[in-house]
């Protein structure tokens, strides 16, 4: 399933004094099995158009589509039940440990596909797919509250909570804020893992190391327009763009980036840390490994 | 969703209500308050009304804002006016009889109930007026300052006010944010297919769980927060405390409460003098 928007634009507090304008005519394609990082600035709009692609908000203007072999859909149009918007588009928020509620990991992870009206069983078992799917172990957890539970177990909860209704699509909002760098490394292997396995990811990120390593399209946002939209060679190519924009570039971007300045023109802009390594043996030659 | 509730009325403008202190205006009110309940009948309510009309010029507030700051009040108004057309016969002295309109079955309508039931609902609508003048123009913080000081005799019996003004300041700051986590939690459990909007009451009360928990929750976590960055800054209550805000009297302040008073005296001595109903 693929998610079109077509010139989606958004009004906060449309009508008052205090209205602002958070998007305006984005056109944007989610393709099926993409994995797409959102980037851009504070206030660039990044998670209002997140919260587009499941419906939560209604555009102002334009239209979200969902569109499949049978055609598109106007997911805001008569007849689009909600219920199958929330099964086929999951979206994990910013902070999502702040949503837990109920007594127990399980239960909490089960509110998810008992909304989507499955039977027990159904529930019990993606539950315990889901739990294990985020890294955590089902038998040690399941019966604990989850505010006992550290901040990157509940994380991982909250995250487990959506994960579990299966959708065809997942939308992260900044996934990895706050977390350390052990945590924040193992959560982005496992939304690689689901990646890998079939689900649609866009995640909304602030640290370009990671957006470099794992996203095959970044879509630039600012000031509520997409400026930039390519693969992260296209993208971070343009790095003296993205600087004025107040982004950041990788640091391997960047170091390549300054190689090529300071008396090396021919070096490869690399992204990932592994080509500028493999890069700078090949330049240093035997020399290199000298040192 | 939540997004569009804006709590707090305060309207900043550039104006002489805005720039009167506002512990002058809570008295006020409360004189202006004291002064429509010694209005006994239409005419003296005359200087009461003047007196809101000119503070709503002089406030510079649009009139669509003072208006609908009337618009909750709305039902409650036609509900009062319609009962007391019906049982009010008006207050004459003895001896006189009231002047039927209406007398048809069980309804006996007089002209001096009818006019009487219209003054109990301008004594509402006035003031309602002049209680949003106040939150209007003044802003949430300088209420609770204002509050806190007019408080403060109150201290010889032990009474908290700078405690209490402190708590008030700490809920008034926080409304918009807890309206803003609401909100966010409401999306979050929606987009986990939580339903809040359909089902009967009980359904949609149980909806709510996954709504309060987290919020409480994050209330109790701020609080907490809050707490030890007050306490990381020395915050040892009031004793001793300077203010960055320091209120003054001014002559504007000298003007509304000759106004003030000479509404209320207006009021006093028309009920006195002159006698309608």
């Amino acid at each position: 399933m693929r998610i079109v928007l077509e010139k989606v634009g958004y009004e906060y507090q449309q009508g008052s004094p205090f209205s602002a304008v958070a998007l305006k005519d984005i056109d944007l394609t989610i393709r099926e099995g993409e994995f797409v990082a959102l980037i851009g600035h504070t206030g660039s709009g990044k998670s209002t158009l997140a919260q587009h692609l499941n419906g939560l908000i209604r555009p102002t203007q334009g239209t979200v589509y969902y569109e499949d072999e049978e055609g598109r859909a106007d997911i805001h149009g008569k007849g689009y039940s909600k219920k199958s918007l929330r099964r086929q588009v999951g979206l994990v928020f910013q902070y999502p440990e702040y949503q837990l509620f109920e007594e127990t990991v399980q239960k909490d992870v089960a509110f998810g596909p008992k909304n989507l009206g499955l039977d027990k069983d159904e529930i019990d078992a993606r539950v315990k797919e889901a739990i294990t799917r985020v890294g955590l172990d089902y038998d040690a957890v399941a019966e604990k509250s989850p505010f006992e539970l550290s901040g990157g177990q509940m994380r991982r909860v909250a995250i487990a909570g959506v994960v579990a209704m299966r959708p065809g699509v997942l939308v992260l909002d900044e996934p990895t804020a706050g977390l350390d760098p052990g945590s924040r490394e193992e959560l982005l292997q496992m939304i690689k893992g689901l990646h890998d396995s079939g689900t649609t990811i866009v995640m909304i990120s602030h640290n370009m190391d990671d957006v470099a390593r794992y996203a095959g399209r970044i879509v630039v946002m600012q000031k509520g327009t997409v400026v930039m939209d390519g693969t992260p060679r296209e993208i971070f190519s343009r790095g003296e763009e993205l600087e004025r924009m107040g982004l950041d570039v990788p640091q391997s971007c960047r170091l390549s980036l300054m190689l090529r300045k300071d008396g090396f023109p021919d070096f490869p802009l690399c992204y990932r840390p592994e080509e500028v390594t493999e890069a700078l043996e090949k330049l240093l030659g035997g020399e290199g490994r000298a040192c | 969703m939540l997004a569009d509730i804006t709590l707090g009325q305060f309207y900043p403008a550039d104006s002489f209500v805005h720039k009167m202190d506002p512990r002058v205006k809570i008295v006020l009110l409360i004189v202006f308050i004291v002064g429509i309940f010694l209005a006994k009948n239409l005419i003296a309510f005359i200087p009461a009304v003047l007196f809101v009309i000119l503070a709503a010029r002089m406030s510079r507030l649009p009139v669509r804002l003072l208006i609908r700051s009337l618009k909750p009040l709305r039902f409650i108004l036609i509900f009062t006016f319609i009962l007391n057309i019906f049982f009010l016969q008006g207050n004459l002295p003895e001896g006189q009889e009231p002047t039927p309109v209406l007398d048809w079955w069980i309804i006996h309508l007089t002209a001096e109930g009818i006019l009487q039931a219209l003054l109990y609902s301008l004594r509402l609508i006035v003031l309602v007026l002049g209680s949003s003048l106040l939150t209007l123009s003044t802003s949430p913080i300088a209420l609770t300052d204002g509050l806190e000081m007019l408080m403060t005799p109150l201290k010889v019996i032990r009474f908290p006010a700078h405690e209490i003004a402190m708590m008030m300041s700490i809920a008034l700051r926080f409304i918009p944010t807890l309206l803003e986590e609401a909100d966010k939690i409401m999306k979050a459990q929606t987009a986990r297919g939580a339903d809040f909007e359909s089902g009967n009451i009980l359904k949609r009360a149980k909806a709510m769980i996954p709504l309060l928990v987290p919020l409480f929750v994050s209330a109790f976590r701020r609080a907490g927060d809050l707490a030890m960055a007050m306490e990381a800054r020395c915050y040892h209550g009031g004793e001793g405390r300077t203010r960055l805000r320091v209120l003054k009297c001014t002559w504007r302040d000298l003007w509304g409460a000759a106004a003030a008073v000479l509404m209320v005296a207006g009021c006093v001595l028309i009920s006195e003098f002159v006698h309608i109903i």
